[in-house]
C-alpha cells in the first residue's frame, strides 16, 4: 500500500498518482523522524499502527484500490489450485487477483486491524476469507500455504527482532518444498519527487534504515463515513481535520534482502540454489520499485 | 469469513500447544449458506492439501454428509461440486473454535475468526 505524501503544488499525489483524495486533504504534513521505545514494541505498535488503521480504515481503504505491477505479476504467475496467505492484507485489495482467472487460486487475508478486515472480507464484491491475527504468529498447519505475500506490512514493526520474526513466520507458513513468497516494504530511497519529504536524521547511515512517523490526515467534512458523527456536532461549523501519525521503519538498500537471509538462516535454511540433502530458500528477485524494496523467494527441499 | 476451506488450514498456536492442536472444534455456531462460483480446476488442485478426515468431521458437524469418508480415486464432477459446496458455500458467521488440546477459544464474530492471543499465551 502506498502512502500519500501529498503536496498541493503538485497536480496529483506523487505516491499513488491520484489527485482525487489530495483535494480533500488539509495542508501537507511532512514525514517526521522518530525514535521508538524498544522496551515495549508491541504496545508502541498498538498505539502507532493498529489503533491508527482502525480509526482511518474506511478513508484509507478508499485510496487503496490499484494493485502494484510486481505484485500483480507475482499473483498471475501462481498456478491454479494453489492456496495463499496475504499477511497484512489491509483492505484486501490483492485478494481478488489474478483478475483474469477469478477463483483459480485462494488468497486468505490476515490483518491486525479489525476495521480493515470488515472491508477486506468483501474485497472485489465477492466473499473473501479473512483472519484477525498477528503477522508474528502462525495459526496454521505449518507450511500449508503454497504462496504468501506481505505487502507494506513488515515496515510497521518497531524493532529489527520483530521484523525478522515476521519474516520467519512467513517462511514457515509456506510449503517447504515449493512455497513462494513476495515481501514489499517502504524504502528510504524515495523516487525523485518524494525525496524532499523524507527526513535525513542521524540514524540514516545507509545501513539501518530510518524510523519515521507518516501522517494520515482525515478531513471530517469530506468523509462520508463520518457523517453520523458530524450531525451530532454543531452542523454548520467545520470540524478540524484529524492527523494520525503512523509508525514506519523505512528500509535502506540491501536491508530487506539481508533481513530475509538472516530469518532463513535462523530457521536452518540454506540460502541460494538447490543443493542435495538440504532445505533452503532461493532469492528469485529483489529490487526497488516506486519507493519500495521487494524480495521474491522460493523454498526448496532436497531431503 | 470462516468457511471450511479456512478451517482446514487453521491450528491452535497458543504457547506450548503443538500436538493434537488440529482441527479446531466448532462451538455454538450460526451458519449461512451462500452460493459461490464453481471453479473445478481450483478444487482439483487444492485437493492434495486437504486434511480429509478433518474436513469430513467438520462438514458433518455443520449438517453436510455429501462427501465420502475416504477421498475417492475417481474424481468426477458431482464429487467436485459437493466438495465445492462444503469448502466454499457454508459460512460460519458466529460462534467459536476450540482447541482439542488446550481448550483455547477462538471466537468468530461477523464471519471473522479472532486468532489473536493474549501476551502470556504467545509461544
Amino acid at each position: 500500500m502506498c502512502i500519500h505524501l501529498y503536496h498541493h503544488t503538485l497536480p496529483h499525489c506523487y505516491r499513488c498518482q491520484s489527485y482525487l483524495f489530495c483535494t480533500f486533504m488539509a495542508p501537507p504534513k511532512a514525514v517526521t523522524a522518530t525514535s521508538i521505545d524498544t522496551s515495549d514494541p508491541q504496545t508502541y505498535e498498538d498505539q502507532h499502527v493498529h489503533s491508527v488503521y482502525d480509526q482511518i480504515a474506511p478513508h484509507f481503504s478508499s485510496t487503496r484500490y490499484k494493485p502494484w505491477p510486481i505484485i500483480a505479476q507475482f499473483l498471475s504467475s501462481i498456478p491454479t489450485g494453489w492456496i495463499g496467505l496475504d499477511s497484512g492484507t489491509g483492505n484486501g485489495k490483492y485478494l481478488p487477483l489474478p483478475l483474469d482467472r477469478p477463483g483459480s487460486i485462494w488468497t486468505i487475508g490476515l490483518d491486525r486491524s479489525r476495521n480493515l478486515l470488515s472491508i477486506a472480507q468483501n474485497a472485489g464484491g465477492v466473499a473473501r476469507e479473512v483472519i484477525w491475527g498477528d503477522v508474528l504468529d502462525n495459526p496454521w498447519r505449518h507450511g500449508v500455504f503454497d504462496y504468501a505475500i506481505s505487502i507494506a506490512t513488515i515496515h510497521h514493526l518497531a524493532t529489527p527482532v520483530r521484523r525478522k520474526a515476521a519474516v520467519k513466520s512467513l517462511l514457515k507458513s509456506i510449503d517447504p518444498s515449493h512455497g513462494r513468497a513476495l515481501i514489499y516494504v517502504w524504502a528510504i530511497e524515495q523516487d525523485t519527487l518524494s525525496k524532499r519529504a523524507v527526513p535525513t536524521g542521524e540514524d540514516d547511515n545507509g545501513t539501518d534504515g530510518q524510523d519515521v512517523f507518516v501522517p494520515w490526515v482525515l478531513a471530517s467534512q469530506t468523509s462520508k463515513t463520518n457523517s453520523k458523527q458530524e450531525h451530532t456536532e454543531e452542523t454548520d461549523k467545520p470540524k478540524e481535520s484529524q492527523v494520525f501519525n503512523r509508525y514506519y521503519h523505512m528500509f535502506t538498500r540491501g536491508e530487506l534482502r539481508s533481513l530475509v537471509e538472516n530469518a532463513a538462516r535462523d530457521i536452518g535454511l540454506h540460502i541460494g540454489k538447490e543443493v542435495s540433502g538440504a532445505r533452503g530458500v532461493e532469492i528469485i528477485q529483489d529490487g526497488w520499485e516506486r519507493s519500495n524494496y521487494y524480495v521474491e523467494i522460493r523454498r526448496w527441499s532436497t531431503e | 469469513m470462516v468457511r471450511l476451506i479456512t478451517h482446514n488450514l487453521l491450528a491452535c498456536h497458543a504457547k506450548n500447544c503443538t500436538s493434537n492442536n488440529f482441527p479446531l472444534q466448532f462451538k455454538d455456531i450460526e451458519i449461512e449458506l451462500r452460493e459461490a462460483e464453481f471453479n473445478p480446476d481450483f478444487i482439483r488442485g487444492f485437493l492434495p492439501k486437504l486434511e480429509w478426515k478433518a474436513l469430513i468431521d467438520a462438514a458433518k458437524q455443520l449438517g453436510d454428509t455429501s462427501l465420502p469418508s475416504e477421498q475417492p480415486e475417481m474424481i468426477d464432477d458431482e464429487f467436485l461440486k459437493n466438495l465445492h459446496h462444503v469448502l466454499l458455500e457454508i459460512h460460519i458467521e458466529e460462534g467459536a473454535m476450540i482447541c482439542p488440546n488446550c481448550q483455547h477459544v477462538y471466537p468468530i464474530s461477523n464471519g471473522i475468526p479472532n486468532m489473536l492471543l493474549a501476551e502470556h499465551e504467545i509461544g
